[in-house]
């Protein structure tokens, strides 16, 4: 063949599939977030919310969200998807799905890379990671950790920045200990193998994995050393800009079942039953994991709300461990005012 | 000369198709960095040397997993085509191996190989061994049967056979393994990255993602395994003109 029809054919090959990759999906999709008038006359409004990790027993407060009316009660129906947590961050911020489910130590660092998310209400008043060992062999002295083989995902996401805050409260760096990373999140395999002395992992999950297991645990929380938000519900600054009323009518919906499960953990395992068929399978196991979950979440009188005072704390922990540069103000992150008191 | 500008304008074509992507597309920096913050980003990281110290860490295993990964390939694809029975036994193992995701199983296999540069090297060689030993069992059994007979009727040994016959015959086939191998141990070092490591390619590509959200850091990852890649099978390349010549 001639080279130069060669060429040509390449480039044009390129071209296609360059159009048909990346312009003719954005050209042709509608943005999620684009200004709609708010649903009346019992019309209900399509959003979609992601979430990270799968279906689970800890996402009760969605799914009786879902199943007992709380969104169509607010206009909404509502599509839950999961995706992997820092697509979560980045879909939202886009505009492809208007609410998802994230860290706010995520939060935190998307925003100083400029992506446009706001954490607009809290699911978890504490800080659900911890590290974890074997009973009688967990320091309750961070300065002790110096020495010990520990295990994490990797060095990214909540397990990572509530390690780098209990070192950090013990005057060590990840140097000062022996980091193996489990990356597909197994290091309840590396711990039971006795590859790993700790791990970092989430007070509602991993403990009682172990426990099944036959291993008997101790904790040692961050909140005890170092204060950090938790997980909370994130949207997009362009939705939150043109439609408030929307945000807020999804963030007290979503609270007002959350609630409802702390009062009644049996209506959100019922919820959940629904949503998560391999519940079936383990039901036990389940149960305690939604019973652990709601003791992270912030007990009765739980609304949602955003704490100032920890996201302060937080905020000033991320930026002495480096992880934020200060450059982008809390006020930019989280929008307070989407659940503020009546 | 026309090679290189052949090429040249191949790159040019697809930087300027990626940027017009970009443009017409309107993404934004953290869905699809245009070409030029990737190379800024990229320059930023070759000075800290960010970049190296991943990259030479994933070269590394790229190397040692081609090299045990193709070493065993080639053994195990010499026997299986020299002999039926070897071949009934253990193809169905060696096929089924190959339909298993490799993706689940490697956080297994760091765990039984103890989580270091093994682990590694044994998750990128499996991912590489299938190709190459398919190959060389296909290459050997199409050496000419007469000429075999030949040998055979001069006295040869069945090694002298492989080693003069078989295996000279085989090596155009063999060399289409070695390229697909090469090609697919870039992909095993950091699927084993993936499984277990703190650092390489495949971890700078994790950070990047999921803890800086520098999505032209990513990119920067990405492109340096695409040049890694693009190396390994040039040098494989010019391996087969070299020894097919001779």
């Amino acid at each position: 063949m001639n080279p130069r029809r060669a060429l040509l054919g390449v480039a044009a090959a390129l071209a296609v599939l360059a159009l048909v990759v990346f312009v003719l999906p954005r050209l042709t999709s509608e943005p999620a977030a684009s200004p709609r008038a708010t649903p009346s006359n019992g019309e209900l409004r399509d959003v979609t919310l992601l979430l990270g990790f799968r279906p689970d027993v800890q996402f009760a407060p969605f799914y009786v969200a879902q199943q007992e009316g709380f969104y169509a009660d607010a206009g909404l129906e509502v599509t839950i998807e999961h995706r992997q947590a820092p697509d979560v961050l980045v879909l939202v911020a886009d505009g492809d799905a208007e609410f998802g489910v994230a860290d706010a130590t995520d939060v935190m660092i998307a925003r100083t890379s400029e992506i446009p998310v706001r954490y607009v209400s809290t699911l978890f008043g504490s800080f659900p990671v911890a590290l974890i060992g074997p009973a009688g062999e967990v320091p309750t002295d961070p300065a002790a950790l110096a020495g010990l083989r520990i295990g994490t995902p990797g060095r990214f996401g909540s397990s990572w920045h509530a390690l780098l805050a209990l070192l950090d409260a013990g005057g060590l760096t990840p140097e000062d200990v022996e980091i193996r990373a489990y990356p597909q999140f197994n290091q309840v395999d590396g711990l039971s193998n006795g590859d790993v002395d700790l791990i970092t992992g989430f007070r509602n999950n991993e403990p009682l994995r172990l426990e099944a297991r036959g291993i008997d645990v101790d904790l040692l929380t961050v909140d005890e050393v170092a204060p950090l938000p938790g997980p909370g519900v994130i949207t997009g600054d362009e939705l939150l800009a043109s439609e408030p009323e929307l945000v807020r009518a999804f963030a007290d919906a979503t609270a007002r079942a959350q609630a409802a499960v702390i009062d009644d953990p049996d209506l959100g395992f019922a919820a959940a039953q629904v949503a998560v068929p391999t519940i079936a399978e383990d039901p036990e196991t389940a149960r305690a994991v939604l019973e652990a979950t709601v003791a992270l979440w912030g007990g009765e009188g739980f609304s949602g709300r955003i704490d100032l005072d920890l996201w302060e704390r937080g905020y000033a922990t991320m930026q002495e461990l480096g992880l934020i540069d200060g450059s982008v103000p809390i006020g930019e992150m989280i929008a307070p005012e989407v659940l503020a008191p009546e | 000369v026309r090679t290189l500008l052949t090429g040249l304008l191949s790159l040019a074509a697809f930087l300027g198709l990626w940027k017009l992507a970009t443009v017409v597309g309107g993404y934004p920096v953290y869905i699809l960095p245009p070409p030029e913050a990737v190379a800024e980003r990229g320059a930023r990281a070759l000075a800290s040397g960010v970049l190296w110290d991943h990259a030479s860490v994933t070269l590394g295993e790229i190397v040692l997993g081609f090299a045990a990964g193709a070493v065993a390939a080639l053994a195990a694809g010499i026997a299986l085509g020299k002999s039926v029975l070897i071949e009934r036994v253990l193809s169905p193992y060696i096929v089924a191996a190959q339909a298993v995701p490799i993706l689940a199983l490697a956080p297994l296999l760091d765990i039984w190989f103890g989580g270091g540069l093994l682990a590694r090297v044994v998750i990128c060689g499996l991912i590489v061994f299938f190709p190459i030993a398919i190959a060389t069992m296909v290459g050997i059994r199409a050496a000419d049967p007469q000429l075999a007979e030949m040998l055979r009727s001069l006295g040869a040994s069945p090694g002298q056979i492989t080693a003069l016959l078989e295996v000279p015959s085989a090596l155009p086939v063999i060399f289409g393994g070695l390229r697909v191998g090469v090609t697919l141990a870039v992909i095993g070092a950091v699927v084993a990255e993936w499984a277990g490591a703190s650092v390489g390619l495949g971890v700078l590509i994790n950070i990047a993602n999921q803890a800086l959200f520098d999505t032209p850091l990513m990119f920067v990852a990405l492109v340096t395994l695409a040049v890694i890649g693009l190396a390994f099978y040039g040098l494989v390349v010019l391996a087969e003109r070299r020894l097919i010549r001779q």
